[in-house]
């Protein structure tokens, strides 16, 4: 007895012709979510913990203060003394009068030093900031 | 001479364009961060010279104070940091109908030693009380929790439970 194949009629094959038409809409998606990193960290930091959190709307209004072990300041991709501070961020806000300034303290760093930065930024009229922290699970 | 042309099909080979593709896809995988900023929102005063001394009722005020080893006194009472909130939000509850020049401040003052986290979580504890308070009321008026609220409630709510808190103005001779 021999057994005859069934075979459909229609072609077996997979159009791949809109692939690249899905992976394109994929890539797009991805290409307009990213945000690249555009400044390299110089110090050492470890975020805090807290549950009362508010995620911050819009990326572009952020600017980053960061505070390392140490009390090394960085702001943009250089560490600056604490006298600047208030120069470079009365700069900023000149430029973008909404900005919200995040701070990424160190767990460790003195209360006294943030209170500086504080005042600094009070001087320099950069009132919206923002303690950066992680969740707390 | 049409019947030739249309055996003789001139094509771009495409497959390769899905490999080309999945290479870009894959270097913007890779190259994206997701992490969204999460932090504790606060807003500072303008900065004047001689800030003047207002006298505040006591019952309006609760003076959080920490010192250089992480120990907390609420008003002059030593409390532990994670009782903070459930210290504040009776106090705060009590003041929600109450028009705005009565309602609670929160003070936070630390000592110029005092570690950062310790600040944060004492910050953390505040915010909670006042998040926690601000939920009740929603679910209490409207029956939805704050943040599923319309703009208009949102103000509301936001109207009877104002976020104020206080940070004191560090001391200059220390």
């Amino acid at each position: 007895m021999t057994f005859e194949k069934k075979r459909a009629q229609t072609s077996q094959e997979i159009p791949t012709a809109s692939m690249p038409d899905i992976i394109f809409m994929l890539l797009l998606f991805f290409m307009v979510t990213t945000t690249l990193r555009e400044v390299e960290v110089l110090v050492d930091y470890k975020l805090p913990e807290a549950k009362a959190l508010e995620k911050i709307e819009n990326k572009r209004l952020i600017s980053y203060i960061w505070i390392g072990k140490g009390g090394k300041i960085q702001i943009d991709d250089s560490i600056v003394k604490l006298e600047d501070v208030q120069e470079i961020m009365y700069k900023k806000r000149q430029a973008l009068p909404n900005l919200i300034v995040s701070l990424r303290i160190d767990v460790g760093v003195d209360m006294g030093l943030v209170t500086d930065i504080q005042q600094e930024l009070r001087k320099a009229y950069c009132l919206r900031i923002n303690y950066s922290a992680n969740v707390k699970v | 001479m049409l019947k030739k042309r249309r055996s003789k099909e001139a094509t771009i080979p495409t497959s390769s364009m899905a490999d080309i593709a999945f290479l870009l896809l894959l270097f913007f995988l890779v190259a994206t961060t997701i992490d969204v900023d999460t932090g504790i929102g606060l807003t500072l005063p303008e900065y004047v010279e001689d800030p003047e001394q207002i006298e505040v009722p006591k019952d309006r005020m609760a003076a959080i104070l920490i010192n250089e080893n992480g120990e907390v006194l609420l008003d002059g009472k030593p409390i532990s940091i994670f009782q903070i909130k459930n210290t504040l939000k009776p106090r705060i509850q009590s003041k929600i109908d109450l028009p705005k020049k009565k309602k609670l401040i929160v003070s936070i003052k630390t000592d110029r030693k005092t570690v950062y986290n310790a600040y944060i979580q004492a910050l953390d504890q505040v915010k909670l009380a006042f998040f926690e308070v601000r939920d009740e009321y929603a679910l209490a008026k409207y029956g939805k929790k704050y943040k599923d609220l319309e703009k208009e409630q949102q103000k509301d709510v936001k109207n009877a439970i104002p976020i104020i808190i206080s940070l004191a103005e560090p001391e200059k001779v220390k």
